[in-house]
């Protein structure tokens, strides 16, 4: 598409050192009039360079594959794109070319272009890929994505996912809505050229820097050489540094070829033993008995626990093998590096898991006698008297509530001899308490979240009776509601149609109606007592659960918390990219600044580009996800129905719980042998070149020809 | 006197580039610089004031580590019953420390309007640069936000029920997103505002050589 606006942009990084000397600006030309500036190269010929680049001169003794700059940003070649403080008489075409005066005063160049009518001067800060900075166009991902949906599918399809179904209803919903809207659009523009092109601007502006200095340290090979040779003391000196250069990398050499295979050998041998004994154990962990059986990860936490360590084991040689490919890579690429926070905050969470669990697990031992105690005193409290005085209390019409005395006496009878017969199980337990509580401050050696697991278990373990109870007393009570339902509808002469899920009317006979009736009353009297009962259970089933989804936040927390992210956010927001920003500058000052500027300049606006660093909602949005799903299901109406009916409340699926879990490891971890292979993918250490001094000159004719050349090829 | 309604401000160095500001902040006269200089003041008066009682309660509380102000508390001479009397610890601290929870509500709330005085004006902007796209921001609500041209699909004025009335709001349709992105998402100023951006958005956002502009409402 052809600009007939005549806007012409150019990309210009603010960070370049800016002098009043005579230079050519080379750059990307991402169409007619969009410019993109690499560098400046100062005090050479412009014709001199656009040879040069067409050769290739400027980009030699590159560390990496040339091919791959010209691939990652779109173009395929660098352009002279025009002149520095040249002035203006010279009779060089200069049609397309840009002519800029600058100078080590004033912060923003002016710009002028015969093509163009007005300019955009984008200015940006070039980000620093040793320090694996970069900007994005979109928010860096700290969670592995995609996983979200696979865990969706091969979820069966229960009564569990009410709300996943009414969420799906909504998003179709809304869907139709988006369309609607596109159809309102009527008319559609064709981009142009530079619209499309702001994806590979990004990728020009995450080379800049390193393009910059390849350029900068080629720019002595264009035109007049260096003529000069060493002298004779100069080279003494440097034969003096070759011997000794030669004698190191000789022992380099000893010590990389002979010393390190064998033990690198050895530990990936290590690696992969420990590999395989990981795979036997996730096979158990994950066996299940029948497909919609709960594997034992499902039940326990500590399972789900050892599963999660196991899983990261696995993961991180072949995060390792990635990282360290990027190494054989330009250090512009940026496809690494939310693998490489991954990575290092896994590694981190995992260090300082077992720092606090290492003191956790000093303090427990130290003292388990008194925590057993203080458990098994808290159990006895809680879990048996405050429930048989609970109980007791319910026996004897509480709160002034006159219940019906023989049903609840035989209720609370039933009860109280169920907790005997566990307290007297407690007291067996008791001796052992103390040795069980010695193996739980033993195991956080592995990590303080080992100890948090294990009570969470031990918890669900020690409390089984008031499950039992809430089962029981939840069945009763739901029975009870279903009956009275039904004589409901027999005393209002209806029935309930199963085939046709209906309520019908029928004509009942009189006998009929009478025990009916008679029996609706009874029950009705009886309901309550059971309800008091029930909701006595359900109170304490409740605050259990509540109990364990405490437990639960911290297991999260240790395992999955954002800190290196965190970290990098505070030291060096750069390497966090949330996107991009603008911010338009006020031009005023700066056209001041040139005010013996002969033409006048084209209209010109000033433009900062801004990366905007994550924000924190974002570093949390896998969190949040969490609370809003644990919010859905146990604080809806749904749930409320559930208690109030005496129906069983279903515990949040864990999977669907641990979502956050999931999302720092990959969907499906790679097996045995695919470890093998990317281990041994790793590439050989390079022999490193002998650090010779080779001279950049070539051979100048007063130089022996044997003498740099032939000696660096010896050893290179 | 400090706050006006929304109106506009439009900042365009060059045809194909232009900020639209709308805010509540009135030009900057002398007096009003004067009154803004006065609140933040008020502003650091308030933060200070909760500040020092904070810190005067700590030091006087029993579990400050500190020694008290007075020079450390003389032991009670020995009686003659042989026991201490508490009674006389009294006239050490004439000035009793104020429970937590009696000094906590207040400081809060002095914190609060300290940070509500510092949000007088709100200021929303949206920047068009041709051939890059739209960037909406707001101080109030959602930060900044930069939309590439090539995802807009389209700019337009919507009208909505807000309470009782009408309000006309701008949006920017953003392609494959489910939610629309409303520009000036605070302030929501009157239709004669959101008019005028909207022309210069269509003007300075797609060449006028294309001739006609497309019916936004």
């Amino acid at each position: 598409m052809p600009e007939h606006d005549g806007l012409m942009r150019v990309f210009w990084p603010a960070d370049l050192p800016q002098s009043d000397l005579k230079g050519v600006v080379v750059g990307w030309r991402n169409s007619a009039l969009d410019v993109f500036v690499v560098a400046i190269l100062e005090e050479v010929e412009p014709r001199n360079v656009e040879s040069a680049l067409k050769i290739g001169t400027l980009l030699r003794n590159a560390p990496h594959p040339v091919s791959r700059i010209f691939e990652l940003c779109g173009q395929s070649s660098i352009h002279v794109l025009g002149l520095v403080n040249h002035p203006e008489t010279d009779e060089i075409d200069t049609s397309p070319w840009i002519r800029v005066r600058t100078g080590s005063g004033h912060g923003v160049p002016s710009i002028t272009c015969a093509r163009a009518s007005s300019i955009q001067i984008i200015l940006f800060e070039r980000p620093l890929p040793g320090r694996m900075q970069y900007i994005s166009l979109n928010p860096i991902a700290l969670a592995l994505g995609g996983k979200q949906d696979s865990s969706m599918n091969d979820m069966p399809e229960s009564g569990e996912d009410d709300d996943e179904q009414e969420d799906r209803q909504k998003k179709a919903e809304k869907k139709q809505l988006v369309e609607k809207l596109k159809q309102h659009s009527v008319l559609k523009r064709a981009p142009s050229a530079k619209e499309k092109a702001l994806a590979k601007i990004v990728n020009q502006i995450n080379w800049a820097w390193e393009l910059e200095k390849l350029l900068q340290k080629n720019v002595s090979r264009i035109g007049t050489r260096p003529k000069r040779s060493l002298s004779v003391s100069e080279r003494v000196v440097e034969s003096a540094t070759t011997m000794r250069d030669m004698v190191l990398v000789w022992l380099w050499d000893l010590v990389v070829f002979y010393v390190f295979p064998v033990m690198k050998k050895i530990f990936v041998l290590g690696l992969m033993s420990h590999r395989i004994a990981a795979e036997m154990l996730l096979r158990i962990l994950e066996w299940r008995a029948r497909p919609r059986y709960a594997a034992l990860k499902d039940i326990s936490a500590t399972a789900q626990q050892v599963e999660i360590r196991l899983q990261q084991f696995c993961y991180w040689p072949m995060q390792y093998v990635t990282l360290r490919l990027r190494k054989n890579d330009w250090e512009s690429v940026t496809i690494s590096h939310p693998d490489y926070i991954r990575f290092y905050n896994s590694l981190w969470l995992v260090a300082n898991d077992v720092i606090i669990g290492i003191a956790l697990g000093s303090y427990i031992i130290d003292n388990a006698a008194w925590v057993a105690e203080e458990i098994s005193r808290l159990l006895s409290t809680y879990t048996v008297d405050a429930l048989q005085s609970s109980i007791s209390w319910l026996m004897g019409w509480p709160a002034g509530l006159k219940l019906n005395t023989e049903l609840a006496a035989f209720l609370g009878d039933l009860f109280l001899w169920v907790i005997e017969y566990w307290s007297s199980c407690i007291a067996a337990l008791r001796p052992a308490l103390p040795h069980i509580v010695w193996f739980i401050g033993f195991s956080s050696f592995a990590g303080a979240s080992m100890p948090i697991a294990l009570f969470s278990d031990l918890l669900s373990i020690l409390t089984i009776h008031i499950y039992s109870f809430y089962l029981a007393s939840a069945r009763i009570f739901h029975w009870q509601l279903n009956i009275l339902l039904s004589l409901f509808h027999l005393f209002r002469g209806k029935k309930h149609n199963v085939l046709r899920n209906r309520i019908d009317s029928c004509d009942y006979d009189l006998d009929q109606l009478l025990v009916g009736t008679i029996l609706f009353t009874l029950l009705f009297f009886l309901l309550p007592t059971v309800v008091v009962f029930y909701l006595n259970f359900a109170i304490a089933r409740m605050a259990i659960i509540s109990l364990k989804a405490v437990f639960d936040t911290m297991l999260s927390c240790l395992n999955h918390f954002p800190l290196f992210a965190l970290m990098l956010r505070v030291k060096d927001p750069r390497r966090l990219p949330g996107g991009i920003r603008f911010e338009l500058r006020d031009t005023q000052d700066f056209r001041l600044a040139f005010k013996d500027a002969p033409k006048e300049l084209p209209s010109t606006s000033v433009i900062y580009l801004k990366s905007i660093p994550l924000n924190f909602k974002a570093m949390f949005y896998q969190y949040f996800q969490m609370g809003n799903r644990i919010r859905k299901h146990y604080l809806s109406l749904r749930v409320l129905l559930c208690l109030l009916t005496g129906k069983f409340v279903p515990p949040l699926n864990r999977k669907n719980l641990y979502s956050l879990q999931y999302s720092m490891l990959p969907a499906r971890r790679a097996g045995v042998m695919e470890m093998w292979d990317a281990v041994n993918s790793l590439p050989a250490p390079k022999r490193r070149a002998a650090p010779v001094y080779v001279p950049v000159l070539a051979n100048g004719g007063r130089y022996p020809s044997n003498y740099g050349g032939g000696r660096s090829r010896g050893y290179g | 006197m400090l706050i006006t309604s929304p109106h506009l401000y439009i900042r365009r160095p060059s045809p194909t580039t232009a900020e639209f500001t709308a805010t509540t902040c009135p030009p900057l006269t002398l007096p009003l610089r004067l009154l803004l200089f006065l609140i933040l003041l008020l502003r650091i008066a308030l933060v200070a004031t909760v500040l020092i009682a904070l810190h005067s309660t700590w030091i006087l509380s029993p579990t400050s580590t500190n020694t008290t102000p007075y020079g450390p508390a003389p032991s009670p001479p020995p009686s003659p019953l042989g026991q201490s009397q508490p009674p006389q610890h009294l006239p050490h601290h004439p000035h009793r420390p104020l429970t937590p929870w009696t000094l906590l509500l207040p400081s809060l709330f002095l914190l609060y309007l300290a940070a509500l005085l510092g949000r007088i004006h709100t200021t929303e902007s949206v920047l068009v640069l041709r051939g890059l796209g739209i960037q909406t921001s707001s101080s109030a609500a959602g930060g900044t936000r930069f939309i590439p041209t090539n995802k807009i699909q389209d700019v337009l004025i919507n009208e909505a029920f807000r309470g009782f009335e009408v309000r006309y709001y701008l949006v920017v349709v953003v392609e494959g997103e489910d939610d629309v992105t409303v520009v000036f998402p605070a302030l929501l100023p009157r239709r004669r505002i959101v008019e005028a951006v909207w022309r210069g958005v269509r003007e300075c956002l797609y060449e006028t050589g294309e001739g006609k502009l497309g019916n936004g409402c």
